[in-house]
């Protein structure tokens, strides 16, 4: 009972950190229809932001968090205004659109390796080792700070999309364009905040991935691919599913060690993945649209 | 058609082979990508041995001096760019020798090119043995295998244990990462507990991905097994990883080890000097070495010369003595015959920096060196004295993990 005790709160911690960098990947593609490859890119940027505040001006990791969501949010801002932004739109852009942000993405990684070298670096904090005792089991309190911060952006996004005029405003342009300039939204702008808030939550989920493991300038590949797990779990542009669709993945990994060898779990993912392309193409709970 | 021929002629009088008095000698490293920073320290060796060599005229071949000259390129850190480069160093730039690159799964695939064009490739890169039991001719290796780490760690806690410091029979949880350097680790431990007559029996045997996030379910599963030693194979960030979610999650053995790695400033830094206490580690290679073996002592000393008063690490050492011998196997042949060459390497026995002072490369284990490994332990001083083998020793290693609650 013990055990098993553990492994489901390993399973909900580990959901956290996977929600936490699968949601700016959800956002874009179910706004944008655009797969932004420099995702990883943009995780691995804000895990360097995050350790850069930390070891030059001594800003605890989780106190960076909101500088570093904003100075993204601008770079993600840019970026759709000065690249993506001139992409065709819809299908037509598709392959386009995995071209230039691949792009954008080797170019990131090569300045990281130019600027801080090959060099694993980890963010230390007085409490990275410390734990807490949790229904019998020792939990780190780091990996419960990365949990709340997943919920925090959970709430934070559903309340956005739900309760303010941009979030309304985001949803309908996700629905139909068209009829949004109609109305007298524009969309462009639709499409450049939330390119920097899908950007700013890469980031977010870089800096909080850092206080966990350590990194380097190809940080991120591996984050990415997960993200695309999850996201395709969860049913492309649906917020709800991404943490859902995290939570599942999470538990069929920590829990497929009583079955199977530790390291195949890894692959028990990319396999649901197929499974659920195969049986339900529009993820586990449908395409909606930002619901 | 008479201009184009001058033309050609002249490059080819302007291409380092044709250079008459001096040998061009070629090499990748991994300047850039994930392995850069290791690629940076074995250019640092390589450097340090063409400089030394030059300082002294150049190599002595067949009674006249000639200079090397080292032609490096950065092979990114991918095997693909790897072995494309060594053909091109080898076909294009028209070296005469080729020295290896660093990391396992680069040497393995820069070997067969260079095994297909009959050149001598001496490595300081790539340990696994399987690299070496292809039957190949013209590989030749300085690090030795990673069964050997295994093999020399588990020596000395069986002195511990026959000292009565550790239980007879030890249970052993065995995590490795999953390639060729976690699988020889997982290699010699079995088989030195398989040969222990009882002493040893591994009732955790796992292995896990490169760059994992999260090693709680694998923690769990040691946990739950009670075992006495805890023997881990990881790079450094897996390493960091995990020892972080061990610490946090209480576990404490009395044998933590994680193979190869363990004494590393940066590890220290990255989870702070308490939680890397007792840890015990075996490397090709330490900077200790130099207070008993006057190989070590004077490239210790020569790295300092270059390089600010740095201290070495085993990197630097393995690419500067990689290069040390091949440069002395091409004095010994007194020619630069590719064939001549090859052979004074197969037969090579010289004094080294290297733990055991001495390198050769025997040919019942595919050309890779045998050297002893050296294991180290972290105390709660900060140090990482060698604590074995006995004849390398420079501290006394503590059994069992006295941070351990009793």
């Amino acid at each position: 009972m013990e055990r098993f005790a553990e492994l489901l709160i390993a399973s909900i911690l580990l959901a956290g950190l996977y929600a936490t960098m699968a949601y700016g990947l959800g956002l874009i593609y179910g706004v944008l229809r655009i797969v932004n490859l420099n995702h990883g890119g943009m995780i691995m940027a804000g895990a360097y932001a995050g350790w850069w505040l930390h070891e030059e001006l001594g800003i605890d990791p989780y106190l960076a968090l909101l500088p570093v969501a904003l100075a993204a949010f601008l770079v993600g801002v840019l970026t759709y205004g000065l690249l993506v932004r001139r992409l065709p739109r819809g299908a037509a852009g598709g392959v386009q659109s995995l071209l230039l942000l691949f792009g954008v993405w080797l170019v990131v990684r090569n300045a990281a390796y130019l600027m801080f070298t090959g060099n694993d670096q980890t963010v230390r904090t007085s409490y990275s080792t410390l734990a807490v005792p949790l229904a019998g089991a020792l939990v780190s309190v780091n990996r419960l700070a990365v949990f709340a911060a997943a919920l925090a952006t959970l709430v934070i996004l559903h309340l956005l999309l739900r309760k303010t005029y941009l979030g309304k405003a985001i949803r309908a342009v996700a629905q139909n364009p068209e009829s949004c300039t109609l109305v007298g939204i524009s969309v462009e702008r639709i499409y450049m905040l939330t390119f920097g808030l899908g950007t700013a939550l890469a980031a977010v989920a870089g800096l909080l991935g850092a206080t966990l493991f350590p990194f380097n300038p190809s940080f991120g590949a591996g984050e990415l691919l997960k993200s695309f797990v999850v996201v395709v779990l969860g049913g492309l542009g649906s917020i709800a599913g991404t943490a859902i669709a995290a939570l599942i993945l999470a538990l069929v990994e920590v829990f497929a060690i009583l079955v199977i060898p530790a390291y195949l779990t890894a692959a028990v993912g990319f396999v649901l993945l197929v499974l659920v392309l195969v049986l339900r193409p529009g993820g586990l709970f449908g395409q909606r649209v930002l619901g | 058609m008479r201009g184009m021929r001058s033309c050609l002629f002249v490059l080819l009088l302007a291409s380092p082979a044709f250079a008459a008095d001096k040998i061009v000698i070629g090499a990748t490293l991994p300047l850039t990508g994930s392995e850069s920073r290791i690629g940076g320290f074995y250019k640092e060796g390589y450097e340090l041995a063409f400089e030394e060599t030059s300082k002294k005229g150049g190599l002595s071949v067949g009674g006249k001096k000639m200079q090397v000259e080292l032609l490096l390129l950065d092979d990114t850190s991918t095997q693909a760019t790897a072995a494309s480069l060594a053909d091109r160093l080898i076909n294009s730039d028209k070296v005469q020798f080729l020295l290896g690159t660093y990391a396992t799964n680069l040497v393995e695939s820069q070997s067969v090119v260079a095994e297909q064009n009959t050149i001598p490739y001496v490595n300081g890169g790539g340990a696994a043995s399987a690299i070496y039991k292809r039957g190949y001719k013209w590989i030749f290796g300085l690090l030795a295998p990673v069964e050997l780490l295994a093999d020399s760690m588990m020596k000395w806690i069986d002195a511990e244990q026959k000292a009565g410091k550790l239980p007879r029979p030890a249970t052993i949880a065995l995590l490795w990462e999953n390639t060729s350097h976690g699988k020889d680790f997982r290699k010699g431990v079995s088989d030195f507990a398989a040969r222990s007559k009882g002493g040893y029996s591994v009732a955790v045997d796992e292995s896990f991905e490169l760059n994992g996030k999260d090693f709680s379910a694998l923690l769990g599963k040691v946990k739950a097994a009670k075992t006495d030693l805890f023997l881990a194979d990881a790079h450094l960030p897996d390493y960091i990883t995990m020892q972080r979610q061990y610490v946090t999650a209480g576990l404490c053995h009395k044998i933590l080890s994680y193979g190869a790695r363990g004494s590393e400033k940066q590890a220290a830094e990255a989870l702070g000097k308490k939680d890397v206490e007792y840890i015990l580690s075996a490397v090709w290679w330490s900077p200790l070495l130099a207070a008993k073996n006057p190989q070590a002592k004077q490239f210790v000393e020569l790295f300092k010369g270059k390089y600010g008063g740095r201290t070495p690490e085993w990197y630097q050492a393995l690419g500067y003595e990689t290069a040390r011998a091949l440069f002395t196997a091409i004095e010994q042949a007194g020619s630069l015959d590719r064939e001549a060459v090859r052979q004074k390497l197969a037969a090579l026995k010289i004094p080294s920096l290297l733990p055991g002072g001495e390198l050769t490369f025997p040919a019942e284990f595919g050309q890779q060196i045998h050297a002893p490994f050296v294991v180290q332990q972290n105390l709660s001083d900060g140090t990482s004295p060698i604590i074995a083998p006995p004849d390398a020793a420079t501290g006394k290693g503590i059994a069992p993990n006295p941070g351990c609650p009793k």
